[in-house]
């Protein structure tokens, strides 16, 4: 009976991990994983397509993917297909989200519309958007809530027509290959007409008017699209966008084959010839790789696909699902399967966490979307050791918990476009980021680790009729060891973070928010340590102190950057904020809950 | 005597003084959203007593911000910590191999707290504006000005005579002995803008009577002081010069009215060609730097900053030094007691700006934080290894 059990639970768990190989079921017949893998150069960073399009998405609609009544839900990859290739259908995907009533409001709609809407119902408000746009406070850090949310509709606006430029320049889609042959035809004549005006001789005024409107046209495209499709020698330097590379046919006298392969393949989109569609995509996939290596570049495409962060949350909730009943029915055998569950999920963590390494080729924190999935991992790592020595699941319980919030946060916080961004000239220092920011988040991962743990205790000490004393106070250790580890992270860490201020910028010490508040975490920890070599507090006094270190690490790593904003500005009081405060308000819960168990346990 | 040193060495105290440490790094971290991180620090962390009030634009402000809570400064919480700690060591610690690491942290700590003091005295700041081709000798103190009056008439050198602002605000005569005549201050503005009176007919006319102030019908404007970190306040003022024979005029004085883009307002007095300015306080240095490049790499096809870097000639004719020195994010060049850090530059690629340090204990945090880190080290591993001793 046990060895079925086992053999479901790790089968399922691996199923999980290898539905991440297959790719999505789509039926089209054009190869679009292909195509969401050929390399382009965006944001300062060359990535595939696949990527740009869940960025941009992410930053129109703060979801990776289209939800569309008729179609169900719409891969990236292939809503860019339609977005570039077939516009007149894309612009009836809800793909813009509107939240702040006000705005609705300015549309004539009100929340029962939805969230979503698409292109072509926003169209018809330009002119009021425009107008209310022009009427808005120029500085931003004084804007009100709907000021900021015209401001990110109309920012989202504007990506979407950059996204629209990114592989040609918006002329007859059905016969761009036409377009392109007719205006290399247009060069020469136009060229010479250009050269006999200046030299004041009589020249054809026709073949210059038409030579400059196209001209003309192509340079605007050139300013418009922030998509780079042509390498150039140098893969490091600025790619050639479809305006560019349409520009380089006047000294050339002839357009770039990559660009008129993506002339080809949009034609093929167009009318419906997978085949040709295919082929053109493999040419243009081996003209690429001459000029670059495809390797990086297709392996992040596959990263995108098997979403490995999302797999480890189900991860890590699966394992502590099966604690739980470990605990609840007394089974030795599933606690044990949780911990080999939690294993694959730290895995495929632990492999995420290298991908996006090896990918940006930095340490892995560059940011606060990259702390988060840092946090966690660090969180699962000391778990797994406590879980180690102990054996009693809690370690292993914590862990779960830690690291599938913290891949959650991250999910929130990685909303605003590309979480691999570059990283800016001040940061520029990879021994830095690897030294003084990798150790203060593994002291942030402490600090929560011991926060959970602390959690459970008083948990456990109220719902549970008797008084465990046994599990108390081994609780009690993992604790007090977790903050010890807590302080000499933080502690290091922040004195590390004062070396590079020194080296950088002559001061040891600003009094920066953010320096203060790893300062806070350090002086809350060594008052933790003193008030129990003191012996002012127990077992459960020291958790409730756990707890509250929870809001000050919480503060820490998101509150200090809230102030960065300004209190002036109600960006203060946007959702970021609000959930910090409902954290905060959960935390101070539990620790009047633990006042309670502090109470019962002294009394008993 | 006895109770005293048992309140000073108990470890309630440093519990209560850790907590109030810890109010005050909050409290002071929230008020830098209003004063700036300059000012909080002088206010919250170097001071003995601080007051946080409630800010007027959260909920219910209008009612609420008059409320306020008193908390120790970091001076008061750093010296009554430095005696909790030297007392707690003579009182309760034998010394002891288990100890070391303790002993070890605490030690560091105190070097810290020391070298915060230290730092916050003797570390000396300013700017120097590099342009391209010009050698530069001194830097300035964007936050300090100072009121110069320079005896011109020795061909070979200028005889700066420095007044501070200090003086100007109490609106006192100042006499030198260097100086033939006298100035008293008329009006001091801690930060103003000035205009012209033709464009500006309903501003209060000028007081100058000689200078660019006369001349150019310059009124003032003032401004209310700014604690921006980022915000330069321009000081301001009228100045008149007595003599014996009676005044010789009044000078509108500024620091937006600076040398690189004003003419000098000069007068002669005596057969002395003298120049009057309220410029920024300037660091004078036997050695001169001159920007030759500055070079600002952006990520390809963004305006993300990659990459900052100033290539900079350095002479020095006491040590017969002529040599280029590179100056980038994290590569600052350390000469004689100076730091310059790559700090800034003036969008056009003509105009780098360093940032110059003099800290003489720069190197003490370093071996504070060295001796704290070793001694938790030790403490915690001997921890584990006793416990996983136990455990086996």
């Amino acid at each position: 009976m046990n060895k079925i059990l086992n053999f479901f639970i790790l089968a399922g768990a691996l199923t999980l991990i290898g539905l991440g190989f297959l790719p999505p079921k789509i039926s089209s017949k054009f190869d679009y994983t292909q195509f969401g893998a050929l390399p382009v150069q965006h944001d300062g960073r060359i990535k595939p397509i696949d990527t740009v399009a869940r960025n941009t998405l992410l930053q129109l609609s703060g979801k990776q993917v289209v939800v569309v009544r008729e179609h169900g839900t719409i891969h990236p990859t292939t809503w860019f297909m339609e977005m570039t290739m077939f516009p007149e259908s894309a612009h009836n995907y809800p793909v813009f989200r509107i939240d702040n009533p006000e705005v609705l409001g300015l549309l004539g709609w009100t929340d029962e519309e939805g969230k979503y809407f698409s292109f072509n119902q926003l169209q018809p408000f330009f002119p009021t958007l425009a107008q209310q746009y022009q009427k808005m406070n120029p500085d931003p850090d004084n804007r009100s809530v709907f000021e900021q949310q015209l401001n990110k509709l109309y920012n989202a606006l504007t990506l979407y027509t950059k996204t629209l430029y990114g592989l040609h320049p918006m002329g007859m889609l059905d016969s761009l290959t036409l377009e392109y042959a007719s205006w290399v035809a247009l060069i020469g004549p136009g060229m010479e007409a250009i050269r006999l005006q200046q030299e004041g001789k009589p020249f054809n005024e026709e073949a210059l008017q038409q030579f400059a409107f196209v001209a003309d046209h192509y340079l605007e495209v050139s300013k418009t699209s922030t998509l780079g499709i042509i390498p150039v020698a140098t893969p490091e330097e600025t790619w050639k966008n479809v305006g560019h590379s349409l520009l380089d046919a006047i000294p050339q006298g002839s357009v770039d084959t990559i660009t008129q392969n993506y002339a080809q393949l949009i034609s093929a989109y167009r009318q419906s010839e997978p085949d040709l569609f295919n082929t053109t995509l493999t040419e243009t996939e081996i003209l690429l790789a001459g000029h670059i290596s495809l390797g990086k570049v297709k392996f992040e495409a596959f990263f995108n696909q098997f979403e490995p962060f999302y797999r480890s949350i189900l991860l890590y909730i699966f394992a502590f699902v099966l604690i739980l009943m470990g605990w609840l029915f007394q089974t030795q055998s599933l606690l044990r399967n949780a911990f080999y569950v939690l294993l694959l999920a730290f895995a495929v963590h632990t492999f995420g966490l290298a991908a996006r390494t090896y990918i940006q080729a930095r340490p892995p924190v560059t940011n606060l979307y990259s702390s988060a999935i840092f946090v966690g991992w660090g969180a699962v790592l000391f778990g797994l050791l406590l879980e180690r020595f102990y054996r009693n699941g809690l370690g292993a319980a914590v862990a779960t918990m830690v690291g599938s919030t913290t891949l959650v946060i991250a999910h929130h916080l990685g909303t605003s476009g590309d979480t691999l961004e570059q990283v800016r000239a001040v940061l520029d220092s990879n021994f830095w980021l690897s030294t003084h920011v990798v150790v203060v988040t593994l002291g942030y991962s402490a600090m929560f680790l011991a926060g959970a743990l602390s959690i459970f205790g008083i948990f456990k000490s109220i719902f549970s009729r008797t008084l465990d004393k046994p599990f108390i106070q081994s609780c009690y250790s993992m604790i007090y060891g977790v903050i010890c580890f807590a302080t000499l992270f933080s502690f290091v860490g922040t004195m590390l973070g004062g070396i590079w201020a020194d080296q950088s910028w002559g001061r040891f010490w600003g009094w920066d928010p953010k320096e203060n508040g790893a300062l806070l975490i350090v002086l809350w920890c060594a008052i933790m340590l003193h008030a129990r070599w003191g012996k002012l507090v127990g077992a459960h006094g020291f958790m409730i102190m756990a707890v509250f270190g929870n809001i000050i690490t919480s503060w820490s790593w998101f509150g200090t950057n809230m102030l960065s904003v300004g209190l002036h500005s109600y960006g203060f009081m946007d959702s970021a904020f609000v959930a910090l405060l409902a954290f905060v308000l959960s935390q101070l819960a539990v620790m009047a809950l633990g006042c309670v168990a502090l109470y019962r346990s002294s009394s008993a | 005597m006895k109770r005293l040193l048992k309140f000073f060495s108990s470890l309630r105290l440093t519990i209560v003084l850790l907590s109030f440490a810890l109010l005050v790094v909050f409290f002071g971290t929230l008020d830098q959203v209003h004063l700036g991180i300059y000012e909080a620090q002088k206010r919250y962390f170097e001071s003995w007593l601080a007051l946080w009030f409630y800010p007027a634009e959260w909920p219910g402000g209008n009612s609420l911000q008059t409320f306020f809570i008193p908390l120790p400064g970091g001076f008061l919480l750093g010296i009554l910590l430095i005696i909790n700690l030297i007392c707690a060591h003579f009182t309760h610690f034998r010394l002891s191999w288990q100890k070391i690491g303790i002993a070890c942290i605490h030690t560091g700590l105190l070097f810290l707290i020391v070298s915060g003091f230290l730092t916050g005295m003797l570390q000396e700041e300013s700017q120097m504006a590099l342009d391209k081709g010009q050698a530069v000798r001194f830097s300035q103190n964007m936050r300090q000005a100072e009121l110069v009056i320079i005896d011109k008439s020795d061909p070979y050198m200028d005889y700066v005579t420095s007044i501070p602002t200090s003086l100007l605000e109490e609106r006192k005569t100042v006499t030198d002995p260097n100086l033939p005549f006298s100035l008293t201050t008329l009006h001091y503005y801690p930060n103003a803008e000035l205009g012209l009176q033709a464009q500006n007919p309903e501003a209060v006319p000028t007081l100058a009577t000689a200078g660019a102030g006369a001349k150019m019908g310059l009124v003032v404007f003032p401004q209310p002081l700014s604690r921006q970190d980022n915000v330069v306040n321009a000081q301001t003022a009228y100045i008149t010069i007595n003599t014996d024979e009676g005044p010789l005029g009044t000078w509108l004085v500024s620091s937006i009215l600076d040398s690189d883009r004003f003419p000098p307002q000069q007068f002669d007095y005596q057969g002395k060609t003298y120049e009057i300015a309220l410029r920024f306080k300037r660091t004078y240095y036997p050695f001169s730097l001159s920007l030759i490049e500055f070079t600002h790499e952006r990520y390809p096809g963004t305006n993300v900053p990659k990459h900052f870097s100033s290539l900079v000639q350095l002479v020095n004719p006491e040590h017969s030094e002529d040599r280029q020195v590179l100056i980038y994010m994290n590569h600052p060049l350390r000469y004689s007691d100076y730091t310059f850090f790559q700090a800034s530059f003036v969008p056009g690629g003509n105009t780098s700006i360093l940032q110059v340090v003099k800290n003489p204990i720069r190197s003490l945090p370093y071996y504070a934080v060295l001796l704290v880190g070793l001694g938790l080290f030790f403490q915690f591993s001997t921890y584990l290894i006793l416990f996983l001793k136990k455990r086996e």
